[in-house]
């Protein structure tokens, strides 16, 4: 084996990052059809973003007088309130959970150690997610100001332009100051932990200020007078300081971006990127089991005795002692279960049967999904699930209980909380919740036991373009938990639960995950 | 170095001259990789010093000019094919002097010819790891840092590399370190064999002693 070796002249031109984006720029083999999916993607999100807001954003041209005649209204400008502030933290603990500064994988590896200048390389990153806060930050501003609406005393006609323009900025100004803070303790754990915490506090405090705003009115009455005392100069200021701290923070980001640490950006980078194709491929599953693995790596644990349980539960008690040992997001997805009570009466001003049904479905994946981590794992790995030497079918029934569980405890407070603030009313929808459980569960079990997903699998054409099997496949999840949930859904819609309701469901639930049972075991074998 | 309340390395004093080649062995979690990524700055020894190529590890553009590593498979780019990705590596490195070998030379090299125009991501694990290999010989560094090399690569293969770092990369002028578990490769390169156990280089009768 000979080769001979060369030596690069001195000569040669100076590679610049820009270079390089243009190589790659060049190289990238992307045809129309790949920007015609993403355009049409985005128009359609416009499209129902622009429906979903309307309703809110009406607010800003109700009249001063016909403001708070009504509790539901006052209710609300504090549920929405409380949304707001809830998606902003949620939007920053989502950010830091990515990076916030990222690369494209594929990036870090190649550019990344590299003599090429690390502020170039990290430019582009840095931009976008400036762009990103930017945009969700002045929206979030408008809604904030939405939410006060009927309560800000107007001098002249309408609601003065200059207002809004700083409510967006005031907005922007706070997300852009975040992420950068964000992005500046990315590379310590301690900041990155205090942060964290931060947010969920803040997150905690404004839902429970928003749920208990539907109960009693001293709290109404004590927000809407701050959106009374809302005045030019309070938008002045407020723009003005979150423009200094956004300025100051990204200064400072600037500064640190030419000595960035490699490593922290090469396993943030990593991270981001499998979290951002599994949410692309809607694989929920493998997005709580990256989190997992995030957590727990590094991490010291005292072994304990395994309990001595049959064989299938033995092998299903992985997920219990997993959850035992870390209950931080079950504690966080129990407090979410306010969502629902919050969803309706901050966007449209009263509950919906539509939105709160969405919301209780949606929540009780999350839940349930934390269940079926070792269900995922097992399923991406053919020849672990041979080597467990044990009946798949019993696994599978074993693996059925937790997720089962979690749903219906989480079904069960959501709706008490519905109850409680009285959008909803009798003690049987809590029952119901109960028993809605195993239906959902056999829709998050489908979808944890997909097979592996292959990207290159074509599915039936429509204007969005070839739809991949695995969104169908998704799709039928969510199905078959509908088809477990329907009793508990009708209700909703209907407003009216009777004990018959509560039979139905529990008929529902257990027949719809019996049925998939037993259908996934004939196909397992 | 410690993770928690675990000690993985202790107590290590290891120099490694000019065009040496060194191979770090010893059993699975004894510290091999770990030393690797303490040598290039991704973690900070709790007590001792590091010094490469004269100096503290500094994560800037003048020490990854000298200094490459390869620790886990790259993720890599969709569009970009085998012959593409190694230019794009050479293009990240100019222009610097230093011994390095063509794109075309590499790919010949590491019996990549009949997928040179293929994207990486239809390569089987041996072949990415072969490219990987060759990416980093692509690079004109002062030092290379190898974390199992052998792994994935078939026998005959990993014969030919072990040559190829002896009588190419260490004989201009270069200096490796890598961490093996395959003695074999490790002699076939020429390498001085640094034994580690329980956090600590071991004494034996072949420890350091360079293979002739």
């Amino acid at each position: 084996m000979t080769a001979e070796p060369a030596t690069i002249a001195d000569e040669a031109a100076p590679a610049s990052v820009a270079a390089v984006r243009s190589f790659l720029s060049k190289h990238r083999r992307r045809s129309w059809v790949d920007l015609y999916v993403v355009g049409f993607a985005l128009v359609i999100v416009g499209i129902y973003s622009a429906n979903f807001l309307a309703t809110p954003l009406s607010r800003l041209s109700h009249p001063a007088t016909h403001a708070a005649a009504t509790h539901a209204a006052a209710t609300q400008a504090v549920a929405g309130a409380g949304l707001v502030i809830g998606v902003g933290v949620g939007l920053l603990l989502l950010a830091q959970a990515l990076g916030p500064l990222a690369l494209s994988p594929a990036d870090a590896s190649w550019l990344l150690l590299t003599p090429l200048d690390r502020r170039n390389v990290l430019r582009r990153a840095a931009l976008s997610i400036a762009g990103l806060a930017t945009v969700a930050g002045a929206l979030l501003g408008v809604l904030g100001l939405a939410m006060a609406g009927p309560y800000l005393r107007l001098t002249g006609s309408g609601l003065p332009g200059s207002w809004l323009f700083l409510s967006a900025v005031a907005g922007a100004g706070c997300c852009l100051a975040a992420v950068a803070g964000a992005a500046l303790a990315q590379p310590q754990e301690r900041p990155r932990a205090i942060i964290r915490a931060a947010c969920v506090t803040v997150a905690v405090a404004a839902m429970a200020g928003a749920v208990a705003g539907e109960r009693w009115s001293a709290i109404t009455r004590a927000v809407t007078a701050v959106f009374g005392g809302l005045s030019t100069p309070v938008f002045d200021t407020a723009a003005l300081i979150a423009l200094v701290l956004a300025a100051v923070a990204w200064l400072l980001l600037w500064r640190r971006l030419a000595s960035f640490p490699a490593s922290v950006l090469r396993s943030d980078s990593a991270r981001s990127g499998r979290a951002l194709l599994a949410a692309q491929y809607l694989n929920f599953s493998l997005l709580f089991w990256i989190a997992e693995d995030n957590h727990w790596r590094g991490r010291l644990l005292r072994s304990r005795p395994w309990p001595k349980l049959p064989p299938a539960l033995a092998l299903a008690w992985a997920d219990w002692r997993r959850l035992g040992r870390r209950p931080g997001p079950l504690v966080i997805l129990a407090v979410g279960a306010v969502l629902p009570a919050l969803l309706g009466a901050a966007v449209t001003g009263r509950a919906r049967a539509d939105l709160i049904a969405v919301g209780l479905i949606l929540g009780a994946f999350a839940v349930g999904t934390q269940g079926t981590t070792a269900t995922k794992r097992d399923q991406d790995d053919p020849a672990l699930l041979r080597l467990l030497g044990v009946n798949q079918g019993q696994a599978l029934v074993a693996r059925a209980v937790l997720p089962s569980l979690l749903t219906s405890c989480w079904l069960a407070i959501a709706l008490t909380v519905l109850c409680a603030v009285g959008t909803l009313s009798g003690w049987l929808w809590p029952l119901l919740g109960l028993a809605a459980g195993p239906g959902v569960a056999a829709g998050i079990l489908r979808m944890a036991r997909t097979a592996r997903i292959n990207p290159a699998d074509r599915g039936p054409d429509t204007p969005m373009g070839n739809t991949p099997p695995w969104v169908v496949s998704r799709m039928l999840s969510v199905i078959v938990a509908l088809i477990g949930t329907a009793p508990l859904v009708g209700a909703l819609l209907k407003g009216d639960v009777h004990a018959s309701t509560a039979i139905d469901q529990c008929a529902a639930s257990v027949i719809v995950l019996w049925v998939y049972l037993m259908i996934a075991r004939a196909m397992s074998r | 170095m410690a993770y928690g309340d675990v000690v993985v390395l202790d107590d290590v004093d290891l120099t490694v001259a000019a065009g040496e080649i060194v191979a770090l062995t010893g059993v699975n979690g004894v510290g091999k990789s770990t030393l690797l990524t303490c040598i290039v700055g991704f973690r900070r020894p709790a007590a001792g010093t590091v010094s490469v190529l004269g100096g503290p590890p500094r994560d800037n553009a003048e020490f990854w000019r000298s200094v490459a590593i390869v620790a886990d498979q790259p993720t890599w780019y969709p569009g970009l094919t085998v012959r593409e990705l190694l230019e794009l590596v050479r293009m990240t490195h100019r222009p610097l002097r230093g011994w390095c070998l063509p794109a075309d030379e590499l790919i010949e090299l590491f019996g990549l010819s009949a997928r040179a125009d293929a994207s990486p991501l239809s390569l089987s694990s041996g072949q990415r790891q072969r490219l990987s290999l060759a990416a980093a010989l692509a690079r004109p560094t002062r030092l290379l840092l190898l974390d199992e090399p052998e792994q994935s690569l078939d026998a005959g293969f990993r014969q030919e590399l072990a040559t190829l770092l002896r009588e190419q990369y260490a004989a201009n002028g270069g200096t490796l370190v890598m961490a093996t578990h395959d003695h074999d490769f490790a002699m076939t390169a020429g390498a001085r064999i640094v034994p580690l156990a329980e956090g600590r280089i071991a004494e034996g009768p072949n420890a350091e002693e360079p293979v002739p």
